[in-house]
């Protein structure tokens, strides 16, 4: 198969380089940095009080020998491959010794629920209402919008984010600050609708700038394509708007979107660290937040690992399939 | 025959307003034509002269900046005028393409890049005609063949096509629902000399076929000398000859249209052509009287001044030069 030889494998190959130089340097980068985790644990332990010399040295020695961190950078790094083989993230420094891999996954179905939602209708709404406002840019409505969002795209999100829990959360009173949800997890109406209670604000702080960014990107990608000869000629031709706006603009500026869209969600592995410490919600970016607060180098580790994974998964995923939205890609 | 589009005292400028500068670009400046049924008329000129402008306003396809400020536009079409500036969007969009049509300047670029050509000639079809998928890909297939373009371009993107292939797949596009009128903006142009034949040999087919008008616009004489029944010499904006392309070839008056032909490359003599001194004038401050007479070699006092008026020297041969007049009138008297 052409195809398959010439354009798949290459980029499947591609995506093993890839997830594989990017553990090696999340391995490396806390290996080499002079902080060392087993000195930060025993630093907390002795700020309040001396220990005997010997008493600390054997324990160094027992917590290094236990962390696997008392073996040559080589052996470490073989181990640590050995350990990922069979899907085991080693244990978590700061919560020992549960294993990783258990604290991600309980971690990761709040933190996809939560970005999923929010990069799909921030996308949607973004593209959506961006390219119409591109198009139809003389209209009033297209230039209050764009207004509207020029004004909210550059406010940092954390201004964004207290703003919402001041007004909605402080003085309304209408949403609550902290917690993912309540009650037993259960396939109830009840439960899911604490779900969306406790994640309405987390969901709306990022879905408003993230709407504002896509909203600029789609009418800027449309105000191009519009001047561009072919829908000039077309419209000069009297072809019907819908049919100019569906297939000539939309169906030209879709390619840098899918992208975007296809990338964002292979970031949501990383978590939303701002939003999920600012609304207390027990997603992986909390998680993330208490690891590095921690020095908890495996959890650190897991989520990084993850993310590349997702991230280069999705590129992955972009490259098979740009053929299909783009006939200028050559399948080579 | 009639005239199928005739102006009148055109004048079409450009106005912009930046900043508090107030910028007129005179682009089209006082321009009377009159184009007759299924003739080809060459419409010449170098960059910059209004070629272009002049077709977008008989086109009826110009937003602001550019404005007519005075003048207008007919049509003559199945026994009625109409005049441009005062049809409705809707009766524009009914006339596009069933009557009248655009082979654009640049048609590299006017083809859809992620659609197939046989999906923009079903969009084409379509916006004018009652048409299913299928009947208009039947009649895409019948027009390309017969003016003997390869089956497989129908289920090709225009990227897979050569620039030659891609203006010929546009030149039938434009003409696919046989227009009585058909505007052709520079048409050869960025083609190599032996695509050039084919795509000339092309409209010439076409406009023959139902006898359509042609209103050709290039810089190259070389063009019009093949394809038109007439020609307007544009310069500046201004109209300053125009007759058959025998006379403008052979016995041109005008000292810009006798250099523009000695310009030309012939076999018969290998001598280094003439250029043209100077530049073209600035159409947003054009120079007074004969805007030509900055770079013409007989210009007197009187060109500095006096506009000259486009003057009939021999039946179907007009000329705006003072020059000319003034030997006229020697012979006369």
């Amino acid at each position: 198969m052409r195809l398959l030889d010439s354009y798949i494998l290459p980029r499947i190959a591609q995506w093993f380089m890839v997830v594989f130089i990017g553990i090696t340097v999340t391995f490396l980068i806390p290996r080499l940095s002079p902080i060392n985790p087993v000195d930060e644990i025993l630093a907390r332990m002795t700020a309040f009080q001396t220990m005997d010399p010997e008493a600390f040295k054997t324990m160094r020695e027992t917590t290094l020998a236990l962390y696997g961190l008392d073996k040559t950078l080589i052996e470490q790094y073989v181990a640590y491959w050995q350990r990922l083989m069979v899907g085991d993230l080693g244990p978590s420094f700061g919560n020992f010794p549960r294993p990783v891999t258990e604290i991600i996954a309980a971690a990761l179905p709040w933190t996809i629920g939560l970005l999923v939602t929010t990069t799909i209708i921030s996308w949607t709404a973004g593209v959506l209402l961006g390219s119409l406002a591109g198009y139809f840019h003389s209209r009033r409505w297209a230039q209050v919008f764009e207004r509207l969002v020029v004004v909210v795209y550059p406010v940092p999100y954390l201004i964004i984010a207290f703003v919402l829990i001041l007004i909605f959360v402080a003085e309304l009173k209408w949403f609550p600050l902290m917690g993912g949800s309540r009650g037993d997890a259960a396939l109830t109406w009840e439960y899911i609708s604490t779900l969306l209670y406790f994640g309405f604000m987390p969901a709306l702080s990022v879905v408003i700038g993230a709407t504002a960014f896509r909203f600029i990107m789609a009418k800027s990608l449309t105000t191009t394509e519009i001047a561009s000869d072919y829908v000039q000629y077309a419209e000069l031709a009297a072809v019907p708007r819908r049919k100019i706006i569906l297939f000539y603009v939309a169906r030209n500026t879709m390619l840098p979107q899918v992208t975007d869209l296809a990338l964002s969600l292979g970031l949501i592995f990383e978590g939303a660290l701002i939003t999920e410490v600012l609304f207390t919600y027990p997603g992986v970016g909390f998680v993330l937040y208490n690891a590095i607060y921690n020095g908890d180098y495996n959890v650190i580790m897991g989520i990084t690992l993850l993310s590349i994974i997702g991230v280069a998964t999705a590129a992955l995923l972009i490259d098979l399939l740009y053929p299909i939205f783009d006939p200028r890609v050559r399948l080579r | 025959m009639g005239a199928i589009i005739e102006t009148n005292d055109l004048r079409a400028y450009y106005i912009t307003n930046a900043y508090g500068v107030e910028r007129t670009v005179k682009a089209v400046d006082g321009i009377t034509l009159r184009i007759q049924e299924g003739e080809v008329y060459g419409i010449a000129g170098e960059s910059g002269c209004g070629k272009s402008t002049l077709l977008r306003i008989l086109l009826g396809a110009y937003q602001p900046p550019l404005t007519v400020v005075g003048g207008d536009v007919k049509y003559h079409l199945e026994g009625e005028v109409l005049d441009a500036a005062e049809m409705t969007e809707e009766q524009q969009r009914d006339l596009k393409w069933r009557t009248i049509s655009y082979i654009p300047q640049g048609s590299m670029h006017v083809l859809n890049p992620v659609r197939r050509i046989r999906d923009t000639f079903h969009d084409f079809i379509s916006a004018h005609r009652d048409v299913s998928k299928a009947e208009s890909f039947q009649l895409t297939a019948d027009y390309l063949r017969d003016l003997g373009l390869p089956e497989k371009v129908m289920a090709s993107y225009p990227h897979q096509l050569s620039g030659g292939m891609r203006q010929r797949v546009t030149i039938a596009l434009a003409t696919i629902l046989w227009p009585k009128l058909i505007f052709a903006d520079e048409p050869t142009t960025a083609l190599d000399v032996v695509v050039q034949r084919g795509v000339i040999q092309m409209l010439k087919d076409v406009q023959q076929k139902e006898g359509s008008t042609l209103v050709l616009i290039t810089h190259d004489i070389g063009v019009h000398a093949n394809l038109a029944d007439r020609i307007g010499i544009l310069y500046a904006g201004k109209l300053v000859e125009e007759s058959d392309t025998k006379t403008i070839l052979e016995s041109p008056r005008h000292p810009y249209t006798r250099y523009l032909i000695e310009s030309l490359p012939s076999l018969d003599s290998r001598e280094e052509r003439m250029a043209i001194p100077g530049r073209p004038p600035a159409l947003d401050r054009p120079p007074s009287g004969c805007r030509f007479h900055e770079r013409c070699p007989l210009a007197k006092e009187i060109c500095k001044t006096v506009e000259p008026q486009l003057i009939q020297i021999e039946p179907g041969h007009f000329t705006a030069c003072h020059v000319v007049e003034e030997e006229l009138s020697h012979v006369a008297v």
